[in-house]
Formats: C-alpha cells, sequence, structure tokens
C-alpha cells in the first residue's frame, strides 16, 4: 500500500487505541463521583451542587472520545443477515460502499458539532442551573471525539479498500 | 410529496441501509443526515449533534454504562459458579432440573443486572457446558439460556425499563416494580415447560445420576444456599435505597457496581487485569448502545419535525375506527415484526414516541405498557435475523452447537413469552398491584 496511507493507518489507529485504553479507567471515575455525591448529600448533609451535571459530561466524554477506539474494536453490532454470507471479499466491497454512511453521518455531527461548539464560545452559553458550568468546554471535548472517530472511519476505508486491491496492510493494534 | 409520503421513504431507506450490513448506528444515523440536509437545508445541519447533547441531558441514561460494568464484574466474579453449583445440587435429580436451576440461576442473576448481556454470558460459560455435558438436549440448552437472560431486562433493574421511563416520562421505580410479576410469571412458565415438556420426553433432560446426588452431604447442601444470598442482598441494597428515595436511580445504579466489585473482593478475584477487561467490555457494550441511541435520536428528531406523531394518531384514531384494545394489539404486532430486524433501542427512541402519546389518549397506563413494551422487547431479542441474544449466543456457544440450533432452539420459549404478554395484557393487575402497594403507602 501506498507509504502515506501506511502512516496514516499506523498513526490513527495507535491514537485511538491509546486514548481508548486510557478512557476505559474513566468509568471508575463516574462511578466514585457518583458514589461520593450520595455520601456527601446523605451522610454529610452537604449535597454537591455539580455532580449531575458532572456526571452528565463524564457520560458524553465517554462514548464520544470512546468512539474511535470503539470503531478500531468492532464493537458496533450490524444486521449481518446478508452481510454474514458474502465471504471476507463481499464484505470488504460492501463495506466499502457503505463506508460514506459512517463518513457522512460523522462529517455532519462534525459540522454540527463546530457550529454548536462557535456558538457556546461566542456567546459563553451556560447551563440553567445552580452550577451554571459554561458548555464550550465539553462540547469542545465532542467535537475532539467526533474528529478522532470520523480518522478512524477513514483508517476503515482504506483498510477495506487495500483487502479488495490486494494491498499489504500492517498489522491493526489490538483494541 | 406529503409529509406522511416522506416519513415512509425515510422508514424504507432506513431499513435498507440496514440490509446492507453497515454499523446499525451509521446506517441509521446516515439517513437522519441526509434527510435533515434534504428537508432543511443547512438549517439542520446541526439535528445530528443535537442528539447527542440530548442524550447528555437524560441524565438516566448514566445508569447505563454502570450497568453494563456491574453486570460483566458480577460475570467474572466467581459469584455465579457459585450460584449454579447451589441450582445444580438442589434441582439436578428431577427430569430437566439443570434446565430449572438454570432458569432459577437467571431469576438470579436478572435481580442484579440490567441487561441481558451478563445473563448469556454466565449462561453460555457455565450452565452450557455443564448442561451438554451430562447429556441434555442441545435445543433444551441453548433456549433455556437464551430465554432466561432476557429476564435481564424485565426483572429490575432494568435499562430497558429506564429508556422507556425516559421517554414516556414515567417514574423508573414504578416502571421497575411492575416488571417484578411478569418476570417471576414468564420464569414459571419457562419452569412448568421445561418440566412438562422432560416428563414426556425424557431424553431431553436426564436427571442427575442417584449416586451423584447422595455424595454430596445435606450440610454442604445447605452450605450452598448461602451462595444465594448474595444476589438478594444486593438487590435489597440497590433496589431498596432507590424505592426508599436514599440515593437517586443513577447513584444506586453506581451502588450496585460498587457491591459487584467487593464481592468479587471477598472472592479474592479482584485483580487490575481484571478490572481493566471489564473497563474495556463495558467501554465497547456502552459505546454501541450509546451511538445507536444517539442515531436513533437524530432520526426521531426529523420524523417530529415532520409531524409523524399526529399523523400516526390522526390515522389511528380518525380513519381506523378501532376499539382501543385493538390499536392496542396493532401496536404490539407492529412492534414485534419490527423487533425482528430492528435494534429494540432504535425501535424504543423512534417508534415509542409516536405510540405513547396514542396509549396515554387511549386511556391505558402508561407503566403497564411499559411492562408490555418491556416484553415485546424480549421477544425481539430472540427473533432472527435481528436479535442480540441471538448474536451472543453465536459469539459464546461451544461449535457443536450451529446457527440453526441457535434460530430453532427459540420457538418454544418465543411462545411463551407471548403467553405471558397475553396473560400481562389480559390482566393488567400482574404488572400493577406491586408498584401500588408499595408506593400508595
Amino acid at each position: 500500500m501506498p507509504p502515506a496511507l501506511r502512516r496514516y493507518l499506523v498513526v490513527v489507529e495507535t491514537v485511538n487505541r491509546a486514548v481508548g485504553r486510557v478512557l476505559v479507567w474513566s468509568i471508575f471515575l463516574l462511578m466514585g463521583l457518583l458514589l461520593w455525591a450520595s455520601i456527601a448529600r446523605t451522610a454529610l448533609d452537604a449535597p454537591l451542587v455539580w455532580s449531575v451535571e458532572l456526571a452528565q459530561f463524564l457520560l458524553v466524554a465517554y462514548f464520544l472520545l470512546g468512539g474511535g477506539w470503539s470503531l478500531l474494536a468492532d464493537a458496533h453490532v450490524r444486521m449481518d443477515l446478508l452481510w454474514a454470507r458474502w465471504g471476507g471479499r463481499g464484505r470488504a466491497f460492501a463495506d466499502s460502499i457503505t463506508a460514506l454512511c459512517l463518513l457522512v453521518y460523522l462529517a455532519v455531527m462534525l459540522v454540527g458539532g463546530v457550529g454548536s461548539t462557535h456558538y457556546a464560545l461566542s456567546f459563553d452559553q451556560r447551563n440553567y442551573s445552580a452550577w451554571a458550568p459554561p458548555l464550550a468546554p465539553i462540547k469542545i471535548v465532542m467535537v475532539v471525539g467526533l474528529v478522532l472517530m470520523l480518522l478512524q472511519a477513514i483508517a476503515i476505508f482504506l483498510r477495506d479498500l487495500g483487502r479488495l486491491r490486494g494491498w499489504r496492510l500492517p498489522e491493526p493494534p489490538a483494541p | 410529496m406529503s409529509h406522511e409520503a416522506i416519513a415512509l421513504l425515510l422508514f424504507s431507506g432506513m431499513m435498507l441501509m440496514l440490509l446492507t450490513g453497515q454499523r446499525v448506528f451509521a446506517a441509521i444515523g446516515f439517513v437522519a443526515s441526509v434527510a435533515t440536509l434534504a428537508l432543511w437545508g443547512t438549517g439542520g445541519v446541526e439535528i445530528p449533534f443535537n442528539a447527542a447533547i440530548t442524550v447528555m441531558n437524560w441524565y438516566a441514561l448514566v445508569t447505563l454504562p454502570l450497568f453494563v460494568l456491574m453486570g460483566y464484574v458480577l460475570a467474572g466474579s466467581g459469584l455465579a459458579d457459585d450460584l449454579y453449583r447451589m441450582v445444580h445440587v438442589w434441582s439436578g435429580g428431577l427430569r430437566g432440573g439443570l434446565a430449572i436451576g438454570t432458569i432459577v440461576l437467571m431469576v438470579l442473576v436478572s435481580a442484579i443486572n440490567g441487561l441481558s448481556v451478563a445473563g448469556l454470558a454466565i449462561g453460555a460459560t457455565i450452565a452450557l457446558p455443564a448442561m451438554l455435558q451430562r447429556g441434555y438436549d442441545k435445543l433444551m440448552v441453548t433456549g433455556v439460556i437464551q430465554a432466561g437472560s432476557t429476564l435481564g431486562i424485565l426483572i429490575p433493574p432494568s435499562v430497558v425499563l429506564v429508556l422507556y421511563g425516559m421517554i414516556a416520562r414515567q417514574p423508573v421505580g414504578h416502571l421497575w416494580l411492575a416488571g417484578i410479576l411478569p418476570g417471576l410469571l414468564m420464569a414459571t412458565l419457562f419452569v412448568l415447560y421445561v418440566l412438562l415438556r422432560c416428563r414426556l420426553q425424557p431424553h431431553l433432560g436426564p436427571p442427575l445420576p442417584a449416586e451423584e446426588r447422595a455424595a454430596i452431604p445435606r450440610r454442604e447442601k445447605l452450605v450452598l444456599l448461602r451462595a444465594g444470598l448474595w444476589p438478594l442482598a444486593i438487590f435489597a441494597l440497590m433496589i431498596g435505597l432507590f424505592v426508599k428515595g436514599v440515593t437517586s436511580l443513577v447513584e444506586s445504579a453506581a451502588v450496585g457496581a460498587l457491591a459487584a466489585l467487593v464481592v468479587t473482593g471477598l472472592k479474592g478475584r479482584l485483580t487490575l487485569a481484571f478490572l481493566e477487561d471489564c473497563a474495556r467490555k463495558t467501554l465497547a457494550v456502552s459505546c454501541m448502545f450509546l451511538w445507536i441511541i444517539t442515531a436513533a435520536l437524530a432520526f426521531g428528531a426529523v420524523f417530529d419535525g415532520l409531524g409523524a406523531v399526529k399523523a400516526v394518531e390522526r390515522f389511528v384514531i380518525g380513519q381506523m375506527h378501532l376499539e382501543p384494545w385493538q390499536v392496542l394489539v396493532l401496536m404490539q404486532l407492529s412492534f414485534l415484526i419490527l423487533g425482528t430486524f430492528l435494534d429494540d433501542t432504535a425501535m424504543l427512541v423512534i417508534v415509542a414516541p409516536l405510540y405513547i402519546p396514542l396509549v396515554r389518549k387511549l386511556g391505558f397506563d402508561p407503566i403497564w405498557y411499559g411492562v408490555l413494551y418491556t416484553i415485546t422487547c424480549q421477544i425481539a431479542y430472540l427473533t432472527p435475523p435481528f436479535g442480540y441474544n441471538l448474536f451472543l449466543m453465536r459469539a459464546m456457544a461451544p461449535p457443536e452447537i450451529r446457527l440453526t440450533d441457535i434460530y430453532r432452539s427459540v420457538a418454544p420459549f418465543v411462545a411463551i413469552m407471548l403467553v405471558t404478554l397475553l396473560i400481562v395484557g389480559l390482566f393488567p393487575q400482574i404488572a400493577l398491584w406491586l408498584p401500588r402497594l408499595v408506593y400508595t403507602r
């Protein structure tokens, strides 16, 4: 395969794998936050005003930043009634065409995300709550997640294309 | 083109894209994205992204990764092995006893887990080899495990009922309590079926030989019963704190995950490698579900923009002149048919907003309808071509169990689920009695 594409595959997949490896631990952070919040409210009688929103931010960061890794780990279900019967080459062919679905959806998500972040930054958008956190930081995290995902979707497309063309592909990293 | 025609076009477009075998979330998200751009131009470009913001604001969704984590931790905690040994010695002597024991095991696992994944993992790794080794029929074995594990979404805690509660704006506590009796009813019907079938055809589930049973002293049998206390304790802690209002829904999910970790620690299995493995599976499954929800919400927003809710209402109430119960039967039938093709989460997010206003308008109790919907989801998990449990079973089952076995094995259990659906449909009290009892005191 062309060296530039090969380098792209290696870099994108390494980055997404590294992000995923760190991100998996954040579930314990989320758990700890919620336990702390319930103890603070019931036992210490000092409710945290920011726990609910922080948990929401963590969740959305979790699955958006994890999106690229989840594509790498092939974690998404397909309706494989026909797909499962097509064999390796047939699947690569179908996927290289329907990769358009993934790319278009993620591109629209990204464009929307950039617009929404721009708005949040320009008008200092905040949640209507006691804590009133600014929304721009989490939106920036979401956009970063979408970029990682889009890069990984392109990497998947390149792999399918390579399979069809008989390129020698680099070994994908274990997720 | 009329709005109804566009809505129909979108729906068939989605079905077609799903058939290509592209990832479910990408197929749904693609149709939604193209539709927003085609209908509303660049003004609609933020709709798919705003769906992710909606996911963020649905606070109850935070329970999802926590329940997934809890399920994976418990599946590897060693607790399930103890539970299986318990049901093994207590019911193994009956004809089909191990299958019945597996159903009891699934009820216990369902009470500490909100999805069917953990039940299936436990069933496929622990109960399945044990039963095959003792000469149980493979169709009986795979059927029991697949059907039993779906109880995870009906018996609280249930992630499906959390999702339903968000969409229907119903309290999750009521929904969870409403799921208990129908869940136990369904489990009882499963047990009766196995008993009857194995009485008529004893080779399907031979009893354990008498000498194997005699080898276990009574004292040890009683000690094994203690294993059953763990799930009950976790259930009481988690659901009790929540129903009493001490912890919020999301916090109780964190309590459950912590309890699972503590039990694993007590069993001496809490290693860093185990934690990382669970955390990785949790991220994978959570991403899968949350991305389907995000894409389906974008699709639902387009549908909503087209006025599909009003159109369905006008059509069903205004033009079809049906009795309320006939509408209900039609809705369930459409869910059953859609459920064979479509992922149940996507089905809930896209279709439920169309149906729930109708349910209210016709004077039905939305709590009761949530239970009916969940039973329909259980059936959807098992019916080919698209069913989560079919996927998972295929991935986990040993090679001697072929795909056709997996498909055939679910048939009798799907029939029992339909019977349960009918019974709960005819007697709403089965679902509504418990929440009314607990919440009116």
